[in-house]
């Protein structure tokens, strides 16, 4: 698992571009196309960051986050799920570069290499932000009733967060 | 909901820290003005008129004991200051004031001498400790600004990696990786979409849009997303209502499996995200299970009749 993990990166570093040259891609310019993206989605999300972290480092500051994990603490302790993921868990299907902000806190509190960060990280590519895809899906061909869409997405997002924890326990735990 | 969420966050974290604050001041936490009587310990023929080095003892009150401390003594016109650096050894209420002062520097507790005697052996002297004011409403404070700054500089530093990712992945967009992933999905739509019929446009649009997730592919999943919703449409006989399989559609792409974490998740975590490749990818393969589950046990729930193809939508079949 381990050797597997080392590999992944410099594989998908070195045989995208060795797949495209095959493919007969233009793969230096196309790659610096799409590395421009980079830039804009850095910008990008910088509102959301700010929104986000400001308001989460004060929550924190404030010492009320500290006080909400220790009240849940001891219940979610029970089906072994962290509390400290909480505002991952929770931010996820609201905004995806707001969870950015929450992912970059945890960062920051716990440490990288912390169960806390493997959960979240998780969590965070596990789970899609819902609503927002609802919003643009459903908005692009006007339709107002989603029905049962929401309770369907939503469910998937709850089964995605409980396998993140548990997933997490079988490989990192 | 998010809007209240943060607001939440904002106004709750101002209602603790007040709380918090008061909590301090009726419980004296800070012990604001206590005077503290010490023994100053001051080497031969020193003037005190001066800054110069100085050891001291605590005399009275309940931090009393014989040990002795460095501090530095720092007169200056109508007063004297003693300079006190934070170490292990203070007691631990010297340190927490340390710790919680409105001070640039924390590492030094700066102690007023309210009075002064001079004996034949040592010099005692009464000193008060730095006054505590409002310790989480300054805390809340800096946080906001802090963490204002940490944004910037955080989105800054992840462009790099950023950069790298979606350069390599847009080769493989161009490269045509997805029409492998589009293999493996086919064959499973045709069963997850039963009133869809099999040539029709909707599916290809739909497979494309899932493989692109799949590999994390976001910016190239939107529109073939918004393409594969707009063929749905067409079948729909009610245009302002979800298909059920809209629904599911909308399920497998909310819960899709992700070969690739996402770009942002990659630039936070660095070469550490190795390890979650394969969390997330078990993980995203048990959500979407449930999804697809729940989606079809709505579908059967509510179930529709099969869509009639319109007959505008026929020639698109072929293009």
């Amino acid at each position: 698992m381990q050797i597997l993990s080392i590999l992944v990166l410099p594989l998908i570093i070195v045989a995208i571009p060795l797949y495209g040259l095959i493919k007969k891609v233009r793969v230096y310019e196309v790659f610096v196309e799409g590395a421009k993206e980079g830039f804009q989605i850095g910008v990008r999300i910088i509102p959301y960051l700010v929104a986000i972290l400001f308001a989460i480092g004060m929550f924190r500051a404030s010492g009320a986050l500290e006080m909400l994990i220790g009240l849940l603490d001891p219940v979610l302790a029970l089906v072994g799920f962290p509390a400290e993921v909480l505002p991952m868990a929770i931010m996820r299907p609201l905004t995806g570069s707001g969870s950015v902000g929450v992912m970059a806190d945890l960062i920051a509190a716990y440490g990288e290499d912390s169960f806390v960060v493997k959960v979240a990280g998780t969590m965070f590519g596990s789970t899609e932000t819902t609503f927002y895809v609802l919003a643009v899906y459903f908005g692009a061909v006007g339709i107002r009733k989603v029905r049962y869409a929401v309770q369907a997405g939503l469910i998937a997002d709850l089964a995605g967060v409980i396998a993140s924890v548990a997933v997490c326990y079988w490989l990192f735990g | 909901m998010l809007n209240y969420i943060w607001a939440g966050l904002i106004i709750f974290s101002l209602l603790f820290a007040v709380s918090s604050d008061l909590r301090d001041y009726a419980t004296d936490e800070f012990q604001n003005g206590a005077e503290i009587g010490i023994e100053l310990i001051i080497p031969e023929n020193t003037p005190l008129q001066r800054r110069t080095a100085v050891q001291f003892r605590i005399t009275a009150g309940p931090d009393a004991s014989p040990e002795v401390y460095r501090a530095e003594w720092f007169p200056s016109e109508d007063q004297a200051e003693l300079i006190i650096p934070v170490t292990e050894a203070l007691p631990a209420h010297w340190r927490k004031v340390a710790q919680f002062q409105d001070a640039r520097d924390l590492t030094q507790l700066r102690a007023l001498v309210v009075q002064r005697e001079s004996g034949a052996a040592a010099v005692t002297a009464v000193i008060t400790l730095p006054e505590v004011h409002l310790v989480k409403m300054r805390s809340i404070t800096k946080a906001a600004f802090d963490m204002a700054e940490f944004a910037v500089t955080l989105a800054i530093g992840l462009i790099g990696i950023m950069a790298l990712w979606l350069g390599l992945m847009k080769i493989a967009e161009e490269s045509g990786l997805i029409y492998k992933i589009v293999k493996v999905v086919n064959p499973v739509l045709g069963f997850l979409f039963p009133n869809v019929p099999k040539d029709h446009p909707a599916l290809g649009a739909i497979s494309l849009n899932l493989s692109a997730n799949m590999l994390g592919l976001g910016n190239a999943a939107t529109p073939l997303g918004i393409k594969a919703m707009e063929e749905l449409q067409k079948l729909n006989p009610d245009k302002e209502s979800a298909t059920n399989a809209m629904c599911m559609f909308l399920t497998m792409n909310t819960a899709s499996v992700q070969l690739v974490p996402p770009v942002t998740l990659i630039a936070l975590l660095g070469v550490g995200v190795a390890e979650l490749f394969y969390s997330i990818l078990i993980t995203t393969a048990i959500s979407l299970v449930v999804g697809v589950t729940a989606a079809s046990y709505y579908a059967r729930k509510f179930p529709e009749p099969p869509a009639v193809v319109p007959a505008a939508a026929a020639p698109q079949s072929e293009s």
